[in-house]
This record gives structure tokens, C-alpha cells and sequence, in this order.
């Protein structure tokens, strides 16, 4: 397998300069995270035991059955309450963190972002559709409290959104424990050399691309393919498209919704989608699985990548996972971990033995990093 | 070229949606946000603070421990005040924001 690029701390001309005070801030937060991860959060399973459980009892004068019970008795202990309080904390941090560099950096890095949109020699393209209203659903709610959301767009050549999400990704991944090298798109590299014989796509798409990490990994390592991108928000575009260029890779880079897809049936020979499955809800995720069968061609395989929350053991477990859809404004989290997914891919038309679900080792970072991925094959 | 305070107002005034809280009181909570936001800015400082000395101990040839106890005004003094000014933006944020307004109908009394 050839060279991997590295998702996370990439240098490129629109990421923020950020000084030595910024950096030390944004390194402190990631250590708070780390600290309440590790040491905190860790806890809570057996806290809901000592404190949580024994609460909802004595105030119920029986155990909680119900996801919202546990959620509830949860929130009677003060252990939760405290890491909750803590953790919700640490999160706005790392946006004010990276944020801070953003705007301050801002004049100079739109100006680089027009240099190189505008630059009569690209490798890539940028097609923006001023007539679609991005999805509410998403577009509405400051989903992991990015602020803003994935779709603010000031226009011209506002690149706020991807900017954001590029700087919290790499502050809050290290946080979490998923290591500075991880690139999500190395782990469907080796997934497409191990599961599907080394399958090399001369067509792709990335869907729900925001600021082109893996997408300008996938056209890195296979210089040869054409490689396309979407998402639903202009600022997250410009900015995916503007750093593909200054990397030196071409990637092609389309607004337009994951659910209704504007390309011909049997486009590619690749569809995958990282991280998306979570931020949408039931219906959007079942037709932009629908849509990824649809352009893929016969033959063609599709790879649904997300985090690896589902098959939780206990319901206790489940509910501690979903700390995200109450305070951290991922509000499909919880609809995503009990999907079945499998379902959704036989309904789009993938036939069911080609269906499969993977459990993914992260490629760098802590031992039992995982990701979840779902594949499916087209007929020939 | 934007200030750093003004950097960081833009940055609060563009985050949407409710805080939900998890302590028993609002209050509480945003005293422990403030609490955590100077603890980073403690280590963002510490990190400033321990560079310096290594560096101007090296160069003078004299313990760490010689160094301290030196004041400033003028045009020194100005600086640090806007970096004072950036510093406690920050510790404010969650005053400064304006849904802890919203939100003030259902502190608990
Ligand atoms: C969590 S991010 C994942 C980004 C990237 N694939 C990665 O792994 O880092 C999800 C992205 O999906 C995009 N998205 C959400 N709903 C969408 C929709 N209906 N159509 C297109 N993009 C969507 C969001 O704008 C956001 O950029």
C-alpha cells in the first residue's frame, strides 16, 4: 500500500497561524479532555451502580427500565453531573480555542482562500449551488457545538466553517485519544486491500466531505482517480477546496445535499462517507444510502464509515454513550447508534450477502480505537 | 488585523443553541466554566512563563530563580493590559454569551 497522507496537522496556506500562547491553550484544553476521558468519564458505568442507580430507587422505590429512566438516574449522581458539567465545559473551550486563531488570522487567510479559488491553474474545482438551502436538520443546530454549525457561510470567500472544523477535529481528536496521525480514509484503505482484493476506483465520491481531510487523502494516495466531494455548506467547500489546492491534489468539490444526489446513476466505482451517518436523521440517512447505491455502478462498492458507539453491552452503557444528543448538540447520535443499518442497505438495494458490517482498529493513537464501517456491492 | 478581543467576541456571538446543564445550579455551572477556563489560561501562561526563564537564565548565565520581581509602565505596560483584557474575555465567555441570558428564567432559586 502506498504513501498515506496525514489527516490531522497537515500544513496548508488556510489553516490558521496560530501563536505559541494560542498553541499552548489549545494543548491545555486537549489535556483537560484527555484527563476527564481517561480518568473521569471512565468511572461512570460503575458510578451508575454506587450512586446514580440507588438514588432512582430510593426516590421511585424501584429500578429505572426505560433509556430515559437511566438517563434520568444518571443525572442524580454527582459524580455525573460533575464530569458532565466538566466535559460540557471542555468542549466549548476547544471551540474558543481554535476559534480564537481563526478570527483573528482571518483577513489573511480569505485572501489566500481568493488566491488560490480564483488561481488560473488549479487541480481541482469548487461548484457551489447558490439555490440550495442546506438542510435544516443539520444546518439549524451547532452540531459537537461547532459554533455556527456546518453550514454558516458569510459569503464571498468566508471559510470560518471549515476552518472551525478542521482546528476543533484536530484538538478534540487528540483529545478523545485518536491520535494526531489517525486518517479515517487509511482505514477504508486498508479495509478496500484486505476485505476487496486492492480495489483502486478510477471514479469516487466522499459524501459529507466538510473540510476535505479524507477526500484529499484518498486523491493523494491514488493520484491516478478522479476524485469528487460534497457537503451541504459553502464555507466548508471553499475551505475543503482551497486547502486540496494548496496541498497540490485534485479533488472536485460539490454543494449539494447527501439525499438527493445531482450525478448520473453508475457514476463511480467508489462511494464512501465519513462520520456523516450520525449527524442525520432516519429519513435523510435512508435515501443518502439509497442515493449511494444508486450512483454507484454495478460492480461498484460503498463504504459507510462512523464512530463505533453501536452494540453498546448494557442499556446503562447505551445511555452514557448518548451524553452527546443531550449536551453536546449531536442530535442523531443516539438515532444513529440503534439504526439497523443493515436493513437500510438491503432496502437501498445492495444485496444482502455483499452487506457487511466492520469493526475497524484506528490505524494510529490509543489501543482500542475503533471504527464502525458498513459496506455493500452493486450487482455487476 | 483583527484584535484578540475582538477575534474572541465574533467567536461568542456566532455559537447558536441552548446550554443545557448538568449541575443542580446555573450558577454553579458557569462558576465551574470560569474556574476551568483559567486553569488553561494558567497553563497557557505557565508554558510562556517557563520559556522565558530557561531562555534569559541561559543567556545570563544565572539561576531561574534570579529572575523575578521586575516592573514595567509606558508602552509595556499597555500591552499587557490588552492581554489582560483578552484573558479575562475569555474567563467570561459564558457570562459574555448572550444565551446565558436566555437562559436565565430557569436557574434554579
Ligand atoms: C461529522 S462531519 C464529517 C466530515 C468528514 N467526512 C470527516 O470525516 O471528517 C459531517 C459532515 O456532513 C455534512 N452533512 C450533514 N448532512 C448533510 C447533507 N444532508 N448533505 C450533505 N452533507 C451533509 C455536514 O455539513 C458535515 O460537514
Amino acid at each position: 500500500m502506498g504513501l498515506v497522507m496525514k489527516v490531522r496537522d497537515v500544513q496548508h496556506a488556510v489553516l490558521p497561524q496560530a501563536t505559541a500562547e494560542e498553541r499552548s491553550r489549545q494543548e491545555a484544553v486537549v489535556m483537560l479532555r484527555k484527563l476527564l476521558n481517561a480518568k473521569v468519564r471512565s468511572k461512570n458505568v460503575e458510578r451508575y451502580g454506587e450512586e446514580a442507580r440507588p438514588a432512582f430507587v430510593a426516590a421511585h422505590g424501584r429500578l429505572p427500565q426505560s433509556p430515559a429512566e437511566v438517563q434520568e438516574a444518571f443525572l442524580m449522581s454527582p459524580s455525573y453531573r460533575r464530569w458532565s458539567a466538566a466535559n460540557r465545559a471542555a468542549q466549548e473551550m476547544i471551540w474558543v480555542s481554535v476559534g480564537e486563531p481563526i478570527y483573528r488570522d482571518l483577513d489573511r487567510m480569505t485572501r489566500a482562500t481568493a488566491n488560490l479559488i480564483d488561481s488560473p491553474d488549479k487541480l481541482g474545482s469548487l461548484a457551489l449551488d447558490p439555490s440550495y438551502d442546506p438542510s435544516p436538520e443539520v444546518a439549524d443546530v451547532d452540531i459537537h457545538l461547532q459554533p455556527g454549525g456546518y453550514a454558516m457561510d458569510k459569503g464571498a470567500y468566508d471559510v470560518v466553517a471549515g476552518a472551525l472544523y478542521e482546528c476543533g477535529g484536530n484538538v478534540f481528536s487528540f483529545g478523545q485519544g485518536i491520535g494526531r496521525g489517525d486518517s479515517k480514509a487509511g482505514v477504508i484503505l486498508k479495509l478496500l486491500e484486505e476485505h476487496f482484493g486492492g480495489f483502486v476506483p478510477r471514479k469516487m465520491l466522499d459524501i459529507g466531505c466538510s473540510a476535505g481531510a479524507a477526500s484529499a487523502a484518498y486523491a493523494a494516495h491514488w493520484p491516478q482517480s478522479e476524485v469528487h466531494a460534497l457537503d451541504l455548506g459553502a464555507g466548508m467547500l471553499r475551505y475543503a477546496h482551497a486547502r486540496a489546492e494548496s496541498l497540490g491534489v485534485a479533488v472536485h468539490f460539490h454543494q449539494m445535499d447527501a439525499s438527493e444526489l445531482k450525478f448520473e446513476k453508475d457514476s463511480f466505482d467508489l462511494v464512501v462517507s465519513h462520520n456523516l451517518m450520525h449527524e442525520i436523521g432516519e429519513e435523510k440517512r435512508r435515501k443518502m444510502i439509497a442515493e449511494s447505491f444508486r450512483v454507484v455502478r454495478p460492480g461498484g462498492i460503498v463504504i459507510h464509515q462512523d464512530v463505533a458507539i453501536r452494540n453498546q453491552p448494557t442499556i446503562v452503557h447505551q445511555v452514557e454513550r448518548d451524553w452527546d444528543t443531550h449536551f453536546n448538540g449531536e442530535v442523531h447520535w443516539n438515532t444513529y447508534a440503534t439504526a439497523d443499518l443493515r436493513a437500510d442497505m438491503i432496502a437501498a438495494g445492495f444485496p444482502a450477502d455483499t452487506v457487511i458490517e466492520h469493526d475497524l482498529a484506528a490505524l494510529q493513537g490509543f489501543a482500542n480505537n475503533r471504527w464502525y464501517a458498513i459496506s455493500g456491492r452493486k450487482p455487476a | 488585523m483583527t484584535s484578540k478581543t475582538e477575534a474572541l467576541s465574533a467567536l461568542i456571538a456566532s455559537a447558536r443553541g441552548p446550554r443545557p446543564i448538568s449541575l443542580q445550579s446555573r450558577e454553579a455551572e458557569e462558576v465551574l466554566n470560569i474556574a476551568l477556563a483559567l486553569t488553561v489560561e494558567l497553563a497557557v501562561s505557565n508554558d510562556r512563563i517557563d520559556r522565558l526563564e530557561r531562555l534569559v537564565a541561559e543567556l545570563r548565565g544565572e539561576p531561574v530563580e534570579d529572575l523575578r520581581d521586575i516592573r514595567y509602565d509606558g508602552d509595556i505596560a499597555q500591552e499587557r493590559y490588552d492581554a489582560t483584557e483578552a484573558l479575562l474575555t475569555r474567563a467570561l465567555r459564558v457570562i459574555l454569551d448572550p444565551r446565558g441570558h436566555e437562559g436565565a428564567a430557569d436557574t434554579d432559586t
